[in-house]
């Protein structure tokens, strides 16, 4: 707890500023209202590099980095159920390694489930997914010895990823396949960019798995936080304008977002 | 119908925690106090480690599956497997001994810190005017007792050298004879704090504590420095230090190359945003190195706002986007509106 409270009301109204749109565009989306989402080469992408390791008769990886049971990872496994069935229609081989335990149990479920959808449950081998270490670099080793060994095709880089992103997408580079990587940390995203055919920045992670679905949940949710970005986006406008106002106007005291979000209105 | 069944399940008890943590989160401390939550949530947060030690259990399970079937069956890349499963039975059995000679190294202090605390609970109770407990005198007579005995058995340890056991460390023998003779000192030091306890003087009780303390403190270091010298600690660290790590660094020096490798086909020019990227980086390569000022006193002045302006406001439009669609993920897992997505039979 550390002793840090949060209850203030602007806290709390800001929430539901962001979450009362998605709900409401998921009920729209529901109802059967058509949703717009803009293309995403990357992601228009994914079944290219399926079909190629198809072609290839080379196995597919999908890595989801060092991402632990979180909203990223949830991100990553509707993009991983859509992978895995297009393998498993190809008939081709799919590879997951894997870092942290505790995500390996639900990615293996996502992955069973996805086969089961493709009506080949029989070719399902839980072995695909594979444990490696829970060591940055001796996951990033582990994961360069599947990539040669196993001569991939095709990589897929969805997740969390830190200093280990260049050793992992090089890898791909190596043995000539064709990778697209989508990182939340803007940190790795120059390495993906220039080792990777096709690189998701940011937030376009989150959208992958509405746009590859079609599921009126996950696109509602993403018109959702489009508008609640909208409402960021007001507050940076309105605290820019505050700010310039305060400076030029020292006199009128004037308090900035920041202080109505954190104001305590009960003590 | 069991399907079902398991899912509601799940759905509840993830309703449930995501309840307790949005209100752990925005309630103010002062009504956590009062309906008593604050005094259960470690509690609540070591059953989430309980989870995750679970969790690595599968991972071990995978890995010997995975690995141990490749090797009965010999299929391809068979000696790999072997090695790391060589690797990981070594590196595990090596852990567990130096787990164990760390908790050996405590044990053979633990009698003198048992009497510390001793001292301190009888304090602490006489001044509670605690009537459940041992009258005061025979309490103080017995911690008395106890620490002669204790130390009456150290002596003749050290006395039968069985205490330290350097026997192939000649190096450390003067060290370990110095240590030695200092903690003699110290004991009769703590014989005679031992004899000045007086029922109901407290201060004097307090005296023998913190004699207890510096006991157990040098008994401590005389164990460490024997078992930092044993064959159990040198095989952890040359498994762990001089393996693990090393090879650890050994990848993370990969980066250099592979850097320079990625940064060549960056800086390919092809098109406009290749060139434009290329321009942004020799100019912020430039600003960063000592000669710049044989090209241009200006360069770490564009270097700095190519960093601080552009970049930063690239990162941050980067970091709320993702942050957001965070924030909305969650609160779809929160409410289980995610669940269903993930396979085309369950949305059916």
């Amino acid at each position: 707890m550390g002793g840090v409270e949060h209850a203030s009301l602007g806290m709390i109204l800001l929430l539901l500023a962001l979450l009362v749109p998605v709900l409401y565009f998921i009920r729209r989306a529901q109802s059967g209202t058509e949703i717009y989402v803009r293309r995403i080469a990357g992601i228009d992408a994914v079944d290219e590099a399926v079909g190629r390791s198809a072609e290839l008769g080379r196995p597919v990886a999908f890595n989801t980095g060092l991402t632990s049971v979180s909203p990223t990872l949830y991100a990553c496994l509707g993009v991983l159920s859509y992978v895995s069935e297009k393998v498993a229609r190809y008939r081709s081989r799919l590879i997951v390694p894997q870092y942290n335990p505790e995500a390996m149990a639900i990615v293996e479920d996502v992955v069973r489930d996805a086969y089961r959808s493709a009506g080949r449950l029989s070719a399902f081998d839980p072995q695909c997914i594979v444990f490696l270490s829970e060591s940055q670099f001796a996951f990033a080793s582990g994961y360069m010895g599947i990539v040669h060994r196993e001569r991939i095709a095709t990589a897929f880089l969805f997740g969390y990823f830190a200093a280990e992103s260049l050793i992992l997408a090089e890898a791909g580079q190596q043995v000539g396949a064709m990778q697209v990587a989508a990182s939340v940390s803007p940190e790795q995203v120059p390495f993906f960019i220039c080792t990777c055919d096709y690189t998701l920045i940011g937030e376009e992670l989150y959208a992958a798995s509405a746009y590859l679905s079609r599921e009126p949940i996950q696109l509602g949710s993403l018109c959702g936080q489009d508008v609640a970005k909208l409402v960021f986006f007001g507050l940076i406008v309105i605290g820019v304008l505050l700010a310039t106002l305060q400076q030029l106007y020292p006199m009128l005291d004037l308090k900035n977002v920041d202080f109505w979000i954190s104001y305590k209105f009960w003590s | 119908m069991e399907r079902s069944f398991r899912s509601d399940l799940i759905r509840l008890v993830t309703f449930l925690g995501g309840v307790y943590f949005f209100l752990e989160f925005i309630l103010p401390v002062s009504v956590l106090e009062s309906v008593g939550v604050e005094a259960l949530h470690e509690d609540i947060s070591y059953g989430f480690i309980v989870f995750s030690s679970m969790a690595m259990g599968l991972g071990l399970i995978n890995l010997f599956l995975v690995h141990g079937s490749r090797i009965i069956f010999q299929r391809k890349d068979w000696m790999y497997s072997f090695v790391l499963l060589i690797g990981l039975v070594c590196m595990m059995s090596s852990t567990v001994m130096d787990w164990r000679g760390g908790q050996g190294v405590a044990d053979k202090a633990r009698p003198f810190e048992i009497l510390r605390e001793f001292s301190d609970v009888i304090e602490r109770d006489s001044t509670a005017s605690r009537e459940d407990v041992p009258p005061l005198e025979i309490r103080t007579e017995a911690l008395r007792d106890a620490t002669f005995a204790r130390i009456a058995e150290l002596r003749a340890n050290i006395d039968q050298k069985t205490l330290l056991t350097f026997s192939d460390q000649e190096e450390l023998y003067p060290l370990g004879e110095t240590y030695i003779e200092n903690l003699r000192e110290i004991l009769s030091g703590t014989e005679q704090a031992a004899r000045d306890v007086k029922v109901g003087d407290f201060s004097s009780s307090q005296a023998l504590a913190a004699s207890l303390a510096q006991v157990s403190g040098f008994i401590r270091r005389i164990e460490q420095l024997n078992y930092d010298h044993s064959l159990t600690k040198k095989t952890y660290d040359f498994l762990y230090q001089g393996l693990f790590v090393s090879l650890g660094s050994a990848m993370f020096s990969l980066l250099g190359v592979y850097i320079a490798a990625a940064a060549y086909r960056a800086f390919r020019i092809r098109s406009f945003e290749s060139s434009l990227m290329m321009v942004a980086a020799v100019l912020v390569m430039l600003g960063q190195i000592p000669f710049y000022v044989y090209i241009s006193e200006d360069l770490p002045a564009v270097r700095q706002w190519l960093m601080e302006v552009p970049n930063s406001a690239a990162f941050r439009a980067i970091r709320i986007g993702a942050a957001i669609a965070g924030l909305v993920m969650a609160f779809r897992m929160w409410l289980s509106i995610e669940s269903d997505s993930f396979s085309k039979e369950r949305r059916g």
